[in-house]
């Protein structure tokens, strides 16, 4: 990088304050659902869930080793450690089957979370 | 022949609507743009040699690998799960750090991609910087 660039880079870093992009946080009562990992299964592995409403879903880990929690279609990618719980914001979402995988052990079979 | 013949094989290049696009200071955003948005975004510039199989095939494979895996297009998806989003940048940092990403063959044809020292140190700080203030 030659030395404007570095100079319009600080620049840039010094206004982005202006423009940082909101990261969001969710409503307390949001519904949560409960999935947990244990011996290479998510159970459950289909989880029923209201269409339209913001919910969340806790991820528990019995495993002995990380696992990653991931759904392409929800755009979720969350790792858990052993014995930990997490929480995952879930937005509305419109009737349909979302999948959900273990990215760290893919022979762990898919889940779906099941929009009613 | 053949060659003829999987060109009428049909394949999908499309750019579907962008939900969210990730918000950042022009010089990174800029480089984002150049490097890895062919892949990792609704904006794909559909190169002249994916109009052609079987380089569209794996075109469309790389593309379609690349958005659901990063998606800067809806990237406010990401951020409604802070913890996603950190985790997003902090793969980037990794990925844009160690040179795995842009993908080297994908820079043969595109050397707007092909980033340097200073340029990955840049998006890598960006990326280090804004997981943390997630964090918190
Ligand atoms: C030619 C297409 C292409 C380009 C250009 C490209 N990528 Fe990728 N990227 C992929 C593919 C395909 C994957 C998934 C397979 C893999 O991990 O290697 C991927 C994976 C990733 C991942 C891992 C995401 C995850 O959750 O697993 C990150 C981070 C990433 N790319 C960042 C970038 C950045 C930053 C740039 C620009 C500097 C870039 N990529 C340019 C195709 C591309």
């Amino acid at each position: 990088m030659r030395f404007v660039h570095v100079v319009a880079f600080s620049a840039a870093m010094a206004a982005a304050s202006s423009m940082l992009m909101p990261y969001g946080t969710q409503a307390a009562d949001a519904p949560a659902f409960t999935i947990k990992a244990e011996g290479g299964h998510f159970s459950p592995s289909q989880l029923e869930v209201a269409a339209n409403r913001p919910f969340k879903v806790l991820v528990i880990s019995a495993e002995k080793t990380p696992i990653e929690f991931e759904s392409f279609e929800l755009r979720r990618e969350r790792v858990v450690k052993p014995g930990e719980t997490i929480t995952v914001n879930m937005p509305a979402l419109s009737p349909g089957t979302y999948k959900f995988f273990d990215d760290f052990h893919r022979d762990t079979p898919e889940g779906a979370i099941v929009v009613k | 022949m053949a060659i003829v013949a999987i060109q009428f094989i049909p394949v999908q290049r499309s750019n579907p609507p962008i939900p969210g696009d990730l918000v950042a200071p022009a010089p990174v955003k800029n480089t984002l743009r150049a490097a890895c948005y062919d892949c990792h975004s609704n904006r794909t510039r559909w190169p002249w040699y994916g109009a052609l199989a079987p380089a569209s095939w794996l075109v469309v494979h790389e593309v379609s690998e690349g958005r659901r895996r990063l998606n800067f297009s809806d990237w406010i998806s990401y951020t409604a799960d802070p913890a996603t989003a950190s985790h997003k940048l902090e793969e980037i940092a990794e990925f844009v750090s160690s040179g795995k990403m842009a993908p080297w063959y994908y820079t043969i044809l595109h050397p707007e991609a092909r980033l340097s020292p200073a340029q990955r140190r840049m998006i890598a700080s960006w990326a280090r910087r804004e997981a943390g203030r997630i964090a918190n």
